[in-house]
């Protein structure tokens, strides 16, 4: 018979043996690594990281919703084709930066409805200048397929244009239905447009479209440029796409996406290209990207993901101002926020909780136990800035207003009681609150409430993320103090945007649905909201409708100045369309020592690497 | 034998196209359907009609199906429009990886496991044997996401070994030139299987070695690594043969786990993805594959099975 | 894991079929084995607790339950509150084993979470054990046309990834334990049926149960009383392998974000969130339920092969 116990006995050694070894490995795991070259041995090249999971995959400007992302734009084709006009100040503020944009600054006439646009001297590589009849192609071709077009929205632009029309070679005229706000108009509907090179209004190798003169040619000139498109493995190769005006010309591309880029000889802006290479890196996670970040061998610029952070930041320093750095040894931290905001919806049309949701006094007992600074401080490391309403508070402008920078729905237990108790309710905390008072008057339930009706819902979240995961356990379990029970239901992101979508009817089941992303205000670069507040709007995911705030949305479209949008915005505030939640940072960029102007990043996710240097 | 396998073939296809319509119906019962999961929570009401009308997606689920098929047939396996690219150039780029990938590690999996094995059974009872038992416990129960972060954390962090991603070249013989960058990735998948391949051999060389016939062997004087090597080896082995057909499936299916952790994408991070996004056409081609491996694997372990044991009748 | 090795290696004397000795009680007057006899049970019983591994591994499971199920009756926890100020506390005064990183103490986590892996991996194992074995046994006796059809549903099911079942699942039906526990039955029970169809293919030519058909006895008789208490050693043996099994997928769906919502948990997702922090070093996120699951892991299969060794009367010497 076999000795089972001085098997066992050995055996157990062997597996402690193993443990203790990797104990003394991760024990180590906090220190900051040895040994390994610096970035940036090779003076002229620079590796830039993916976010995970991301690869660019279309490259035409002229981009539909399936593929609509920050990184296919803002950082796969602003580097090749400019927009008409780059959002994203010196300073990285969100407003206009007349340097980088391809055209003055619009002239505003007539009332507000004639718009005159002035290009700057700028040149397309294959020798051609970038002219007016670039920005007409450019319109006409979503004019003729918007609704293959990401940022169409229906009645605004080009359906607000009555007509566009090109007096010489670097002037465009546009005549527009109405007078609009210029800021809106130049944000949201202007910034829109990237100008086209005539060398794509082709239908074949051989043809040349007349999509640039009418909009009717412009059909076959979108079939044309939608199969070269589709053509992946032909990026690098197919000459249309090295008709470039921006900085950078596509060097090689991998549908895995491992590309590079080269510079833009013709460049005409004032910041030339240094590097005399830019390289992309795809990851298929964070966690991935951030091993080979630590061995410092690859990258020069990438990113630390926030569980990583081994020591939060002093606490009162800015939202942005970087805390300690696990890898300060060889990159420096520049935490980067993209201008928007986050929060998640109420369904409003759900049949049976509806009712509930459309009462403004639960909204704001819900809004009062959402604690965001305290999620902010535990579980993003202090890198975060609450959202109060619609405008974005960091970067501070002056489209912030004193409301909002005030919060008027802190958290706090008391204010949510009290909001609950004032309404009819039995708060039990700990347990389920129920509707005592059913009515109409001020101080009963609501309309289409019933006696005893608990507050109990379900929140559908996005699963896979820390921060996220910390927030909603967070706010079950401060919901529960005034007796709100919350299920919670993490699925995957997809799952959750396919079902917080604007519905009605008795399938409309969904009651609270957090993806976890709130929204970036791009390519609405001016926060006016329209998209996702005014009633029946696309992205109003739980169907808010409020006439006297479309009535405020709708002036913040036709009134110049930031008085529409402070009235617009302390409305809203104050209303809770949608429950506010911490707005994190897009990314906490880790850059290597020795390349400089990296920073300022831009609040749109654009990246310039022209002006990086080492 | 040819009537069998001729009545086996015709089912394994049978099952293949149940599998994609089980799979087919299963998607196109998911909330939001695929146009919204192609558009995303932007899109407006209008666009998703436009976008369900240019792709058919609004006609019968049965004309759908038949409508694949018959592309299937042509092989053409849809397109992905999240990721731009037709399924049948992803399957090309993600497939040879995942191939290599796990086939390097069921190489490197039987070239552990069989030598431990033998060993363990010859010396069975003692230290090596001990050790390797508890060594294959271990590696078998604990997951394969926290052995790989473990393995990557011991040699490519802290003791600066072996790269901490696999080798990023496109396609598959530049992956030799880097070979270094390969090696955790194989060995975070084969530790695994070599747990439960190696426990196998122990046993299968143990039975054949309690056996009469090495008994006499033995007397008749040959030696005992000449009746190691001719006889029970070639015994031993036959379970081997059937786990590695058993394991065909998983060299198409891809390993999530090893390829998210070491950066490698194949088919496993391809469908999980796929999966998440909604992106139909790209998880039916995947399923197509892995469905069509299977009924092969499975076609040779049941073939193997009745070489084994000819009480067993082809039925 | 759970297929039998002695039977792949062609063990000419079947797996678990031994020839009841002629003082049979009534009921069997041909002397034709009626199911597993008393003696044998014994017999078994004795290999078992001879097998000091296997009476460890029990031993261990027994503890880990008492652990689960009656530990936080003495060790009082707030699992239902988040504490962020507490956030991520080393372990010291208050907290063992510290805390999480939304302010649960991880000690009483490591509780809750254990009774959740635990229920999912016992119940999942038996029912795919149930079904499966029935599947497998009605497939191998009846053979033909039958067999096939019931073969290939099992090729077909096991063809499907079963990451694509479990997350379409997932997003019909919000995973609670229960839903959990069904579903990882439902994907599991292929292999046992596989295993048991392979066995009853065998035992239906066995001598004894060819009688008991010619005798008159129908069928399903023959696969109840005779197939399938003939199986049941390598069932138990798989079932106990099954439970494994399923400890670990419910792991691995935790590490894919599939698994249960919070604030429930089980060791898998403990583990898979604990992953996350390797890098800050919060070792105590990370390696007790990490140990906890490989503990339970191999504390299973001590048992499982104590139980084959037990089962297999033959092969026990080695």
């Amino acid at each position: 018979m076999t000795t089972p116990r001085s098997r066992y006995r050995l055996g157990v050694c062997l597996v402690a043996v193993a443990l203790a070894s990797t104990a003394c490995a991760s024990s180590s795991g906090g220190s900051t690594p040895t040994g390994g070259n610096p970035p940036g041995k090779t003076a002229d090249v620079a590796t830039w990281a993916l976010p995970p999971n991301t690869v660019p995959n279309w490259i035409w400007p002229f981009t539909p919703i399936a593929n609509f992302s920050v990184t296919n734009a803002s950082t796969f084709q602003w580097l090749m084709y400019r927009p008409l006009y780059w959002f994203g100040d010196s300073s990285g503020g969100p407003s206009i930066n007349p340097d980088l944009s391809l055209a003055n600054l619009p002239v505003y006439s007539d009332g507000g409805r004639t718009v005159t646009i002035t290009l700057k001297p700028y040149a397309w590589s294959n020798g051609e200048k970038v002219s007016s009849a670039d920005v007409l192609f450019w319109i006409n071709m979503e004019r003729a397929e918007k609704a293959n077009y990401a940022g169409y929205v229906p009645g605004q632009f080009p359906d607000n244009v009555t007509s566009a029309t090109a007096p010489d070679g670097s002037t465009v005229v546009l005549k527009l239905n109405a007078a609009y706000s210029q800021q809106w108009f130049t944000y949201n509907q202007l910034g829109q447009i990237t100008p086209m090179p005539t060398a794509w209004d082709v239908t074949s190798t051989s043809t040349t479209g007349a999509c640039a003169a009418l909009v009717s040619g412009c059909a076959a000139v979108y079939q044309y440029m939608l199969a070269q498109t589709k053509d992946l493995p032909t990026y690098a190769t197919n000459p249309l796409w090295q008709v470039v005006d921006g900085p950078w010309k596509l060097a090689s591309f991998n549908a895995d996406g491992h590309l590079s880029f080269v510079p833009n000889p013709a460049y005409s802006g004032a910041q030339k290209p240094t590097l005399k290479k830019l390289v992309m890196a795809p990851f298929t996670t964070d966690s991935a990207e951030f091993n080979v970040l630590r061995s410092g061998q690859t990258l020069d610029v990438g990113y630390l993901p926030t569980q990583d952070v081994t020591k939060a930041k002093a606490a009162g320093s800015g939202p942005a101002t970087a805390g300690p750095n696990p890898l300060g040894s060889n990159y420096s931290l520049a935490p980067l926020f993209l201008y928007g905001i986050n929060y998640f919806p109420l369904n409003f049309n759900n049949p049976t909780v509806g009712p509930i949701f459309k009462q403004l006094y639960f909204r704001q007992a819900l809004q009062s136990v959402v604690d965001q600074n305290s999620i902010i401080t535990a579980a993003a490391k202090g890198y975060g800035v609450p959202t109060t309403g619609p405008i974005p508070t960091y970067p501070d402008s002056p489209l912030v207003s004193t409301l909002e920078k005030q919060n008027p729905y802190p958290f706090s237990l008391d204010a949510a009681r009290a909001y609950l108790t004032g309404h009819g309710w039995n708060v039990v905390p700990g347990g389920t609150t129920t509707c005592t008072r059913p009515g109409t008057g001020p101080t009963d339930c609501g309309a289409g409430i019933a006696a005893g009706q608990k507050l109990s819902f379900d929140l559908q979240y996005a699963s896979g993320q820390q921060t996220i995961d910390t927030a909603m356990q967070s706010l079950k379990s401060n919901a529960a103090q005034v007796g709100i029970r919350l299920t919670l239901d993490a699925a995957p992101f997809n799952t959750v945007t396919a079902t917080a979508v604007p519905c009605s009817g008795p399938k409309c089941t969904w009651q609270l649905g957090n993806w976890g992303g709130g929204w970036a205000y791009s390519p609405d670069y001016y926060p006016t909201g329209e998209s996702i507040f005014s009633s029946g709007a696309g992205s109003n995911s739980g169907s808010f409708s409020d006439p006297s705030i479309d009535g405020l949305i709708h002036a913040t479209n036709v009134q110049s100045g930031t008085a529409a949008m402070l009235a617009y915005e302390d409305a809203l505030a104050k209303a809770l369309p949608v429950i506010w939640q911490p707005n994190y940072t897009y990314s906490l960029t880790e850059v290597a020592n020795g390349l400089h102007g990296v920073t300022p990043q831009n609040p749109f996710g654009g990246i310039t690497p022209e002006s990086w240097h080492f | 034998m040819i009537g069998y396998l001729l009545r086996r073939v015709a089912q394994s296809v049978a099952v293949v196209l149940v599998v994609t319509i089980i799979v087919f119906l299963l998607l196109h019962h998911l909330p939001g359907g695929p146009a919204r999961a192609v558009l995303g929570n932007r899109a407006t009401p209008q666009q998703l009609a436009q976008f369900s009308q240019q792709n058919g997606l609004d006609r019968p689920v049965p004309i759908q199906y038949l409508d694949y098929l018959r592309r299937w047939l042509t092989g053409d396996f849809g397109f992905s429009y999240k990721l731009n690219q037709t399924v049948g150039s992803l399957l090309r780029q993600r497939l040879p990886k995942t191939l290599i990938l796990n086939a390097l590690a069921l190489i490197f999996t039987i070239a552990v496991a069989v030598p431990v094995g033998i060993y363990q059974a010859v010396r069975r009872n003692r230290i090596f044997d001990y050790t390797a038992t508890g060594l294959s416990f271990v590696c078998y129960a604990a997951p394969t996401f926290f052995l790989g972060l473990i393995l990557v954390l011991l040699f490519a962090q802290d003791l600066n070994l072996l790269p901490a991603e696999a080798p990023q070249s496109d396609g598959v013989l530049p992956i030799f030139a880097d070979f270094r960058a390969m090696i955790l990735p194989i060995v975070t998948l084969a530790l695994l299987s070599i747990a439960g391949f190696s426990r196998y051999m122990r046993s299968a060389v143990l039975d054949n070695i309690t056996q009469d016939y090495v008994r006499t062997a033995r007397s008749k004087g040959c030696s005992s690594a000449r009746v190691l090597r001719a006889h029970v080896l070639r015994n031993a082995l036959v379970p081997i043969a059937t786990l590695v057909g058993l394991s065909l499936p998983a060299l198409f299916a891809g390993a999530l786990v090893t390829e998210s952790i070491f950066n490698f994408p194949g088919m496993g991070l391809l469908f999980w993805q796929a999966a998440q996004t909604s992106d139909y056409p790209v998880e039916l081609g995947v399923v197509l594959v892995t469905a069509v491996a299977t009924v092969v694997g499975s076609l040779l372990a049941d073939v193997s099975y009745v070489l084994l044991d000819p009480r067993v009748r082809f039925s | 894991m759970s297929l039998n090795p002695a039977y792949l290696a062609g063990d000419p004397g079947g797996v678990g079929l031994v020839e009841s000795p002629p003082d049979e009680p009534a009921g069997s007057a041909s002397g034709l084995p009626a199911g597993r006899p008393r003696s044998m049970l014994r017999l078994g019983a004795a290999v078992f607790a001879q097998n000091r591994l296997a009476v460890a591994g029990l031993v261990i499971v027994v503890l880990l339950v008492l652990f689960c199920f009656a530990g936080p009756l003495v060790y009082h926890t707030n699992q239902a509150d988040v504490n962020l100020a507490d956030a991520a506390l080393r372990p010291g005064a208050g907290h063992p084993l510290g805390t999480d990183e939304t302010g649960y103490d991880e000690l009483g986590r490591l509780m809750v979470g254990g009774r959740v892996s635990l229920e999912i991996g016992f119940a999942a194992a038996a029912i795919a054990t149930g079904i499966g074995a029935l599947w497998g046994a009605v497939a191998g006796f009846f053979g033909g046309l039958v067999d096939a059809v019931l073969m290939r549903v099992v090729d077909a099911l096991l063809a499907i990834p079963i990451l694509f079942l479990l997350l379409f699942l997932v997003t019909i039906v919000r995973p609670s334990v229960t839903v959990m526990i069904v579903v990882l039955g439902l994907t599991a029970w292929l292999i046992p049926a596989r295993l048991v169809r392979g066995e009853s293919l065998t035992l239906r030519v066995r001598e004894y149960v060819q009688a008991v058909r010619m005798m008159g006895g129908t069928s399903w008789r023959a696969v109840l009383r005779h197939i399938m208490p003939n199986v049941a050693g390598t069932v138990i043996v798989n079932a106990t392998f099954q439970v494994a099994d399923a400890i670990l997928l419910i792991a691995y769906l935790g590490y894919l974000g599939l698994g249960i919502s919070p604030p429930a948990t089980d060791w898998g997702g403990m583990l898979s969130n604990g992953t996350n922090f390797i890098f800050p070093d919060y070792w105590w996120l990370i390696y007790p339920p990490g140990i906890a699951i490989v503990v339970v892991v191999v504390a299973v299969n001590f048992v499982g092969d104590g139980l084959r060794d037990a089962v297999e009367v033959r092969l026990r010497r080695r």
